[in-house]
């Protein structure tokens, strides 16, 4: 077991802007996160937090359409060979269709989607359409979920799962307790490789979940990293890159 | 027989929604069929429907106004002389019973206008119920006496400052909160749409309309030819039709906002040509997207109309073509309220009064023993500052500059009290 956390980093393409938002995916890569994130923005997001939404709005008013999501994908799955999950909301995924989305995540080089209001049972076909084009599709769980909900997941053969830590929406802070260890436990009990995540952001509370999962997934405090540099004119690259180390080596 | 609970509508509906969610949604499925089985449910939402509400709402037959206009009779189902002025209150109060029966002690609410903010706050007032209301900062400052209203009643109004700071953005905001509430509290959704059951809860509660209609219709013997309701999220319309969704007739016809002109922003009519289907907020319907999915802006002059999606209901009998949409614009329904107050002594909401708009359009076309119905949503108090500033902007003005000199007046007279006081300790 490597002595480095696995950590799967959350990103907003074009946020704040097209470079920046490169730096950024750049300094993960290069700091060693193990998966990247990458989330379309969506104009009604109903599971973001304040501070990933913030950003989200803030690079649709510049104009992003989907075509520029699957570019900066394209870009950094030519760059290196980190997998690259796409997560989006289900109105981006239907729109132009659930086939054809798929069929275009999968020619920008990801490895999966995650979309988390498209529940195992009203998918709109997009499990049958990540299976025939070799895509992960990466469904979404929730600690304190009733085990009816559990099972739905597990009878779709999932090959990783993405488990949210706590009740509620992105952001706050999230405490490591015994019942969330418990949960852990049971969806790898699976066999799926689990990602897990909601409200991380320090290196003690990565170092507390690395081992019960194949990635620790943060996201708002990534967002968060960057709008700091921004506000304070700092580089994004290096802001990015210093907080993932720390996060990536906390368990030396 | 139609059934309680579809969860789809040929193709629209559904429930898509994050896991987090789904337990509040599967929970409130069973309650709310359990519920609408028990007699005893029925009895109390009657109970409050007749002494708080003011239910059964009057059928006027609007005699001036068809003269005036030649051809059909033109009634109008007087929903707006409902407490707190609007349909808003039959959903508020049959989603806040089913709460308490479910042991929910707290309540939130998304509101855009207000109407419906205010319907569940007097409601969670009578039930003794928390209450609290997230509205976007900019409907906010646009909408102040209604903000007035619901913290008169006791709600905590909570400014949304995500997003476009509007409607969609409170929902969103609401959506987060229940997410992490729903074992003591309940979200009340204000129109037939959203994730399942609420379409089915909503045109349930709602339902109360259609069916107060049949009855005073059949009363009078009336030739009842077309039905006629305004269309935003479409919960009066989708309670006014029910009885009649499966009959080959009258004729049901949803209005929706033709706002200033058909380019994109302008209006919020996604039933003749310019919606897509789509899935926003947990439902898959028809909506104002683009191509990748995004939301739309939307304009109408009544801010109830200002959506971009529609319940999922609507969109299928729209697609069945059991219900004909059309749409009325800003100036046509400002005119049709101005017509029906001056002839027939009621003002309508701006909402409804794109009903009233078809209604004058429609009626030369029928013979005189027939019988259109117009179903007045909500009445037009609330409308004042929109009403007059669009109808006599001048005098308005006047009016206004007047109000807020005298409140001036008694702020530094109360300024100038404590000063004295202070002096005098």
């Amino acid at each position: 077991m490597s002595d480095k956390a696995r950590i799967m980093a959350h990103i907003v393409p074009y946020y704040p802007d097209k470079e920046r938002s490169w730096d950024a995916a750049r300094a993960l890569i290069d700091a060693g996160v193990a998966y990247l994130e990458v989330q379309f923005p969506y104009s009604d997001p109903s599971a973001d937090g304040p501070v990933i939404e913030a950003a989200c709005s803030s690079v649709l008013r510049n104009g992003f359409r989907s075509r520029d999501g699957f570019e900066f994908v394209r870009e950094i799955t030519r760059y290196s060979p980190v997998p690259v999950y796409i997560m989006t909301y289900a109105g981006m995924v239907f729109a132009p269709g659930v086939e054809s989305f798929v069929a275009a995540v999968k020619a920008a080089g990801a490895t999966g989607l995650i979309v988390p209001d498209l529940p195992v049972d009203y998918d709109e076909g997009v499990y049958a359409a990540g299976a025939a084009h070799e895509l992960d599709i990466v469904p979404v769980v929730v600690s304190g979920s009733p085990v009816n909900r559990l099972d739905a997941t597990r009878a779709r053969k999932p090959s990783s799962v993405y488990a949210a830590l706590r009740r509620g929406i992105t952001g706050a802070q999230t405490a490591i307790d015994q019942e969330t260890l418990e949960f852990l436990r049971s969806i790898s009990s699976w066999g799926v490789r689990v990602y897990g995540g909601f409200g991380i952001r320090t290196p003690e509370q990565v170092a507390a979940v690395a081992e019960h999962v194949d990635a620790v997934v943060v996201g708002t405090a990534f967002v968060s990293t960057i709008t700091c540099a921004v506000e304070t004119g700092s580089s994004v690259y290096d802001a990015v890159r210093s907080f993932a180390a720390s996060l990536v080596n906390c368990t030396e | 027989m139609p059934e309680l609970y579809n969860d789809y509508f040929g193709e629209f509906g559904g429930r898509y929604v994050a896991e987090v969610l789904r337990p509040a949604l599967d929970e409130l499925e069973s309650a709310f069929k359990n519920s609408m089985r028990e007699p005893a449910f029925a009895a109390e939402f009657d109970e409050i429907a007749s002494t708080f509400v003011g239910r059964p709402t009057p059928l006027l037959h609007a005699s001036n106004a068809s003269r005036a206009l030649g051809g059909a009779q033109i009634y109008i189902k007087l929903e707006g002389l409902a407490n707190t002025g609007a349909h808003k209150i039959n959903n508020a109060v049959g989603q806040a019973l089913l709460a308490r029966q479910m042991g929910k002690t707290r309540i939130i609410a998304e509101t855009g206008a207000g109407q419906h903010g205010v319907a569940t706050a007097a409601v969670c007032a009578k039930l003794g119920l928390n209450c609290r209301i997230y509205m976007g900062e900019i409907d906010i400052a646009r909408q102040r006496p209604n903000v007035f209203w619901m913290e008169l009643f006791g709600a905590e109004v909570v400014p949304v400052t995500t997003g476009a700071r509007t409607l969609k953005d409170a929902v969103n905001e609401a959506l987060r909160d229940w997410a992490a509430s729903f074992p003591d509290t309940h979200y009340i959704i204000g129109s037939a749409l959203g994730p399942s059951p609420y379409p089915d809860m909503v045109r349930e509660f709602q339902s109360v309309i259609g069916r107060e209609t049949v009855m005073q219709t059949t009363q009078r013997g009336l030739d009842v030819v077309a039905l006629i309701a305004c269309v935003g999220g479409g919960s009066n319309a989708i309670g006014f039709f029910y009885p009649y969704l499966d009959l080959p007739s009258p004729a049901l016809i949803g209005v929706e906002a033709g706002g200033t002109g058909t380019e994109t922003g302008l209006h919020a009519a996604r039933m003749t040509g310019e919606g897509r289907p789509g899935i926003v907020h947990g439902y898959k319907s028809l909506f104002l997207v683009d191509d990748d999915g995004q939301v739309e802006d939307t304009h109408s002059i009544s801010a109830g109309l200002d959506y971009p999606g529609i319940g999922p209901q609507l969109a299928s009998l729209g697609a069945t073509h059991r219900v004909e949409f059309t749409r009325a614009t800003d100036r046509e329904s400002l005119d049709a309220l101005r017509f029906f107050a001056r002839n027939e002594g009621v003002v309508f909401a701006l909402e409804s009064a794109h009903a009233a708009a078809e209604a004058i359009k429609r009626a030369p076309n029928y013979p005189a023993e027939t019988a259109i119905i117009v179903n007045m949503s909500g009445r037009g108090d609330k409308d004042l500052f929109i009403t007059a500033r669009a109808l006599e902007p001048e005098r308005w003005r006047e009016f206004l500059l007047s109000e807020v000199s005298g409140i001036e007046h008694d702020l530094s007279r109360a300024d100038a009290a404590l000063a004295a006081a202070e002096e005098n300790r």
